[in-house]
């Protein structure tokens, strides 16, 4: 089975200066992928290269098993896109520009009122059907974007920052949706944010100046790349007990009243963050600290991403 | 030509759902409208009339009056097309759909045209009033329509290639406007220069000769052949200045 999007060495070149620099990966059908990297690590140069908007200064990109270069209107009429900063036309009403949207796209003239109002329906903009484009709030114009990458039902999404000046719950309402999408939609979405991958992504793919620096789900990730955290909460002198266990790394504390807060680093074996809890725990009894709670920490994909795109690792964790 | 029709509509409707067509239409009308009132106390003083500089011909090119709009109008017309798309981004979902570069260009091209034609429609009713005052040979009328939408087509065409050429309608406007005032002054090289190759250009190039023989019901080919490549041309170089943003 082809892949829904496979981008084959993909390098785009602007002088000397490599914007994408050889980058491959695949994504099956159905499947909801993150496209990660910080700002200008070259997501939006990528994503513009397999919509067939920027030329690559070499590799490949296919969408459905077509070249977006050799076959670019299948490549195209497979996509769904949405830029990242949702350039709309401010003085078109959001069902005219939606209706434009799907003709363009080659909804037939029969198919196109319920293909604009499904869209409208499942980007939730029912209430704006009849508003100018241009009265509308960053987080509707967002949401008329993506209703535009649907229009077509297509069968690969590809999203550009899709919760950008978003509310928290738009921001909710449009994870949900891309999780629903995915099975018979093949959704690919850039951000920075790295909640949102681990709320909507099953798999990640890392990138930074130009280059894939990992790939995974968004938990493996996790687990691979940060130490686990201890999360203790004691009261009383705790700081000589602490530095007596040579396992544990003092990360952050903070004081919240007469409690402290504090954050340690572990051991990457199992069996050594095991043995290196007891030792803690153990020391702090003895110093007569009072534990108030002993919780393994999880490490959050922001503190993974930037392990992984700080200059030293990049090298080492390269997949 | 995939997409030509929904561009096509669409841009239609940005012209007549902003206030651009309406205030260009309105300038046009006036304008014209101050030409046919001076055209109408000239003929009115006149004591010999002559058959082949009558009120028809005088419209259609007999005076500055039929040029100095173009020159302004049709990039004001045309500014827009490329220029606002590049500005917003929407260029980018529009050329992110299956549609072909020719589509757009020619949908393009076509709105504006319309919008054109549009601005001339009201004129007719000159020609209408001027029926009323005496004989109208409406093959005469036909022609010189057809010189209005010769030198129109060139000059969108040109206007449609500067749009794609700069980034902001200001210097897209400028530039058509230079380039056609440049073609303009050209065709008076005519009853300027001395005989010789240059004049022979210049006779060519002459916008203004091109409206004097069609006004006048002579049609001759090698004018509309100038017209038909001075239009494809500029289309040709739009239509790889779209090629060039999808796959630069």
């Amino acid at each position: 089975m082809t892949a829904a999007i496979s981008v084959e060495k993909l390098t785009k070149r602007y002088g000397v200066h490599a914007a994408v620099d050889d980058v491959s990966f695949e994504v099956a059908r159905g499947e909801v992928v993150g496209f990660l990297g910080p700002n200008g690590a070259g997501k939006s140069t990528t994503l513009r290269i397999l919509v067939g908007f920027l030329g690559a200064t070499s590799g490949r990109a296919r969408i459905e098993g077509h070249d977006v270069v050799d076959d670019p209107d299948a490549a195209r009429s497979a996509l769904g896109y949405m830029p990242e900063a949702v350039p709309l036309y401010p003085e078109m009403r959001v069902r005219e520009y939606l209706r434009f949207r799907a003709e363009l796209k080659g909804v037939g003239r029969a198919a196109r009122v319920s293909a604009v109002g499904r869209a409208m329906d499942l980007a939730r903009i029912k209430d704006v059907a009849d508003t100018l484009i241009e009265h509308l709030s960053k987080g509707y114009r967002q949401r008329v974007g993506l209703a535009d990458a649907l229009v077509s039902d297509p069968r690969v999404l590809v999203l550009d920052e899709p919760t950008a000046g978003m509310d928290p719950n738009q921001i909710r309402e449009v994870r949900d949706l891309i999780k629903s999408l995915g099975g018979e939609h093949t959704v690919l979405l850039s951000t920075h944010i790295l909640p949102e991958v681990e709320a909507s992504c099953a798999r990640v793919v890392v990138i930074d100046k130009g280059r894939l620096v990992a790939e995974g789900k968004p938990g493996e990730l996790a687990r691979l790349r940060t130490p686990p955290r201890l999360e203790v909460i004691v009261r009383g002198t705790w700081k000589a007990a602490v530095a007596r266990v040579a396992e544990v790394k003092l990360l952050d504390s903070r004081t919240e009243g007469d409690v402290e807060h504090l954050t340690l680093e572990t051991p990457m074996d199992e069996d050594d963050r095991a043995t290196a809890a007891e030792k803690l725990v153990e020391a702090l009894v003895a110093d007569g600290v009072r534990i108030r709670s002993v919780a393994a920490g999880k490490a959050t994909l922001e503190e993974v991403f930037t392990a992984l795109t700080s200059e030293e690792k990049v090298e080492e964790v390269a997949t | 030509m995939r997409g030509f029709w929904p561009i096509f509509k669409r841009e239609l409707f940005a012209y007549f759902v902003t206030p651009l067509a309406f205030v260009l239409i309105l300038a046009f009308v006036f304008w014209q409208g101050l030409h046919f009132y001076l055209l109408v106390r000239s003929f009115a003083q006149a004591t010999e009339a002559s058959i082949d500089q009558g009120p028809v011909q005088a419209f259609f090119g007999g005076d500055v009056f039929y040029y100095l709009p173009l020159i302004l109008i049709c990039p004001a017309i045309t500014m827009r097309l490329f220029a606002e798309e590049r500005r917003s981004g929407t260029i980018e979902t529009l050329l992110t759909t299956p549609v072909s570069s020719v589509g757009v260009v020619l949908a393009k091209f076509t709105a504006a045209m319309v919008a054109y034609l549009a601005m001339w429609a009201p004129t007719l009713l000159y020609i209408v009033i001027m029926k009323r005052a005496g004989d109208i040979d409406w093959r005469v009328v036909g022609t010189s329509y057809l010189g209005v939408l010769g030198v129109g087509a060139q000059y969108i065409a040109l206007g449609t290639m500067m749009s794609a050429v700069a980034r902001s309608q200001l210097v897209a406007l400028i530039l058509s406007s230079i380039v056609i005032l440049g073609f303009f002054l050209l065709g008076l090289g005519e009853f300027v220069l001395d005989e010789g190759p240059a004049r022979e250009l210049c006779a060519y190039m002459s916008v203004w000769s091109q409206m004097g023989e069609l006004s006048k019901g002579i049609v001759d080919s090698r004018r509309l052949v100038l017209d038909g490549s001075l239009t494809l041309f500029p289309l040709f170089v739009t239509n790889r200045l779209v090629d060039a943003w999808r796959w630069g």
